[in-house]
């Protein structure tokens, strides 16, 4: 493989986005960084700018006022990028199906790469999920 | 305090003010007690209270659909003694008085009822929109009785969607 | 003094814990003079949902209100069911749903230190209490099954039992985390660096609090006695010997202090309730099928981040006519507002997580200087930077 892929693989920026989700799958994203898990080693970082980032992290059911925003976000990141959408919530709404305020998932919003399940999905699974997402990536 | 305490504080209100305007007293257990208050004398009751018995704390403030006619509770309380005051609030003239300027912690409560209700609160420095969308249409209350999911989702998406919709 | 609104967009989180949620800032040069908050971006419409769901079904709703104070509303949310349909659970019960709102108050403050030092610019300590709220997060698997959203409490008692086997390897496991959280307290309260970024700052006084209506640890910085343990017991809360933590500086250290010594005090009531749980059993029969009898109730709980209210509506049949929920922080909003007035922009991000919010400011931030008369926006870097270069002059 070329150096330019050889270097998205191994230093995957995340930037992370809480789109109406109730915390638990974002304190487990944040528990990533923590000694204990660690995603730093894998070259991944967890950045503050849309404009920095490759893979983006979203949680959350959406409810309408911030489906906007996630538009936007997703259009400031620059080329080639991913969506990855942690938690039952981002994948159909989860336990919020058929609440009044809430778009049922984070694909009918923007195009989504993985989906991982669980609510919320432990630390180990969200690396797992982000690193088979780099593996299949199709660089 | 004892139930007898908290008993004896909602006859002294009882007496103050009439039978008239409170009515439905309960007192089901100790440091809870309901009633009813006529919406005109909303903000001499909770005047009163604050300053003869200390009920400095505003806890929260709920709307109900209640299908006759709309309740806005007004749950105060004063060191554990929580006492909930409803008002009936006729639906063909959905408003009450403001008591921000009573209890300066209410201002997010009636406009949350505001907005999720239709209640106005009159004499409220800034009554916006608080928890729905900026492009909310207007009129469309979400917790009042008539509205259900489909009928809401038609009438801000334009189309009725989900899973139980072919 | 005019105001010019303008809708500020909501960026990127940053890495620690956000939620989204704007502000609108009025300032004059360095201070901030008038903030408006705008929320409502993750309203759900769990209330309206819940009038179409049983009473066992909205118990996997109101767990996932919040994912930190998820215990707390189901601790609610049952009480104020069993109140009205006159339930009585057993005492075991109790016990085991004591245990689980003090452990999840553990978990929730060590949290919230990291995250208030990593606001401060101290991501080394961020680091090490993470890393030791990993022994809570352990312990919260083996009880439960689960890290967050533990679903323990049902209708009628509590779904999974203690097994006594387990007990020393417990106690164990809560003396580590005292010993830790003691060494923290004595960090925060002589490590020069943090009292200057904490002693001042977002101050509020007891008259001020008691207007605004503040409750929780927010309010008992400010030294207001509002604990709803002691003032309107409910579960076991008026057996257990236990102190009620409450500091007069009204400012950042205030909360920090208060917060530290409540994990203190948890531990102490953990272990209480594993030396007395007594015997017997943990539920008591409860159909999802079952009508509830007419009548309302209203169910008032310390959460970790203030004073929780469910208050319940029934009429007759197995589904709630009204629930309504009142989260800690929205009351608490009034009196965030004041402690901004007045402080500088470069305290904003500590001020605003001193609350302990259920929501965190967001990226970007639009100011408007109304002597110079120009508005700018800032992303988040560019606030650390500036609040760095600010404080290091």
């Amino acid at each position: 493989m070329s150096i330019l892929t050889w270097a998205r693989t191994h230093s995957p920026w995340l930037i992370h986005f809480n789109a109406g989700a109730c915390n638990a799958c974002d304190i487990e994203v944040v528990a990533t960084l923590t000694p204990r898990f660690d995603v730093e080693r894998f070259g991944a970082l967890i950045k503050g700018s849309p404009r920095h980032a490759d893979v983006m992290v979203v949680s959350g059911s959406v409810p309408r006022k911030i489906r906007d925003r996630l538009k936007r976000i997703y259009e400031q990141m620059p080329a080639p990028k991913f969506v990855v959408a942690v938690g039952s919530c981002a994948i159909s709404g989860g336990v919020f199906q058929d609440c009044y305020n809430v778009m049922e998932g984070v694909d009918k919003i923007i195009p989504v790469d993985a989906y991982i399940p669980g609510c919320p999905p432990k630390p180990e699974a969200i690396l797992d999920g982000v690193v088979k997402l780099l593996m299949s990536a199709g660089y | 305090m004892s139930i007898e305490e908290h008993i004896k504080i909602v006859e002294d209100l009882v007496k103050e003010f009439g039978e008239e305007n409170i009515y439905n007293t309960k007192v089901p257990r100790a440091y809870r007690a309901f009633a009813h208050v006529k919406r005109e004398k909303l903000r001499d009751i909770v005047r009163y209270l604050k300053e003869e018995h200390g009920f400095v704390h505003i806890t929260t403030i709920s709307g109900v659909d209640m299908r006759e006619n709309y309740e806005v509770v007004y749950h105060l309380r004063s060191e554990g003694f929580s006492f909930s005051l409803k008002v009936p609030v006729p639906k063909d003239d959905p408003k009450v008085p403001s008591i921000v300027d009573i209890m300066n912690g209410a201002v997010l409560y009636e406009r949350e009822v505001n907005d999720l209700l239709g209640v106005f609160p009159e004499g409220h420095p800034d009554p916006k929109r608080l928890i729905l969308a900026y492009d909310w249409p207007e009129g469309v209350h979400p917790l009042r009785k008539e509205w259900d999911i489909q009928t809401i989702r038609e009438k801000v998406d334009g189309k009725r969607w989900g899973k139980d919709v072919e | 003094m005019s105001e010019r609104e303008f809708v500020i967009p909501i960026g990127p989180q940053h890495p620690a814990l956000k939620e989204p949620e704007s502000f609108l800032f009025t300032v004059d040069g360095e201070v901030v003079v008038d903030v408006e908050p705008r929320i409502g971006y993750n309203h759900r419409g769990i209330e309206k949902a819940m009038e179409s769901r049983n009473y066992i079904q909205n118990l996997y709703l109101t767990e996932r209100v919040c994912g930190i104070c998820s215990n707390a509303h189901q601790t609610a949310y049952t009480g104020a069911v069993e109140e009205v349909g006159g339930i009585e659970i057993p005492e075991r019960a109790k016990y085991v749903r004591v245990f689980m709102q003090e452990l999840e108050r553990i978990h929730s403050h060590l949290l919230w230190l990291g995250v208030a030092a990593h606001e401060i610019g101290f991501d080394t300590m961020f680091y090490y209490v993470w890393r030791d709220r990993e022994v809570v997060m352990d312990l919260l698997e083996e009880v439960s099954g689960n890290r967050c959203n533990y679903a323990m409490a049902t209708v009628g008692g509590v779904r999974r039992d203690l097994p006594r086997d387990k007990y020393p390897k417990w106690h164990k496991m809560l003396d580590k985390l005292a010993e830790r959280t003691n060494y923290y307290i004595k960090v925060a309260s002589t490590e020069k660096t943090i009292l200057e970024r904490a002693v001042g700052v977002g101050y509020l006084g007891k008259e001020d609090m008691i207007r605004l209506s503040g409750s929780g640890p927010n309010a008992r910085s400010s030294g207001v006695p509002c604990d709803i343990r002691k003032l309107t017991p409910y579960l076991i809360y008026d057996e257990i010997p236990f102190e009620q933590i409450v500091v007069d500086n009204g400012d950042v250290l205030g909360q920090v202090l208060v917060r530290t010594l409540e994990v203190v005090e948890a531990v102490k009531i953990c272990k209480w309730v594993l030396d007395n749980i007594p015997e017997g059993e943990i539920a008591v029969k409860f159909n999802p099928l079952q009508r509830l009898p007419e009548g309302e109730a209203v169910y008032l709980v310390e959460a970790q981040r203030g004073e929780l209210i469910h208050y319940t509506i029934s009429d007759g049949r197995n589904m709630p006519y009204r629930h309504k929920i009142r989260a800690p922080t929205l009351g608490n909003i009034p009196s965030l507002v004041e402690r901004l007035k007045g402080g500088y922009i470069a305290d904003i991000p500590i001020t605003i997580a001193g609350i302990d919010p259920c929501f965190s400011c967001t990226d970007r931030m639009a100011f408007y200087d109304e002597g110079k008369d120009k508005t700018w926006t800032w992303t988040e870097g560019e606030l650390s930077r500036y609040r760095k270069e600010w404080y290091s002059r």
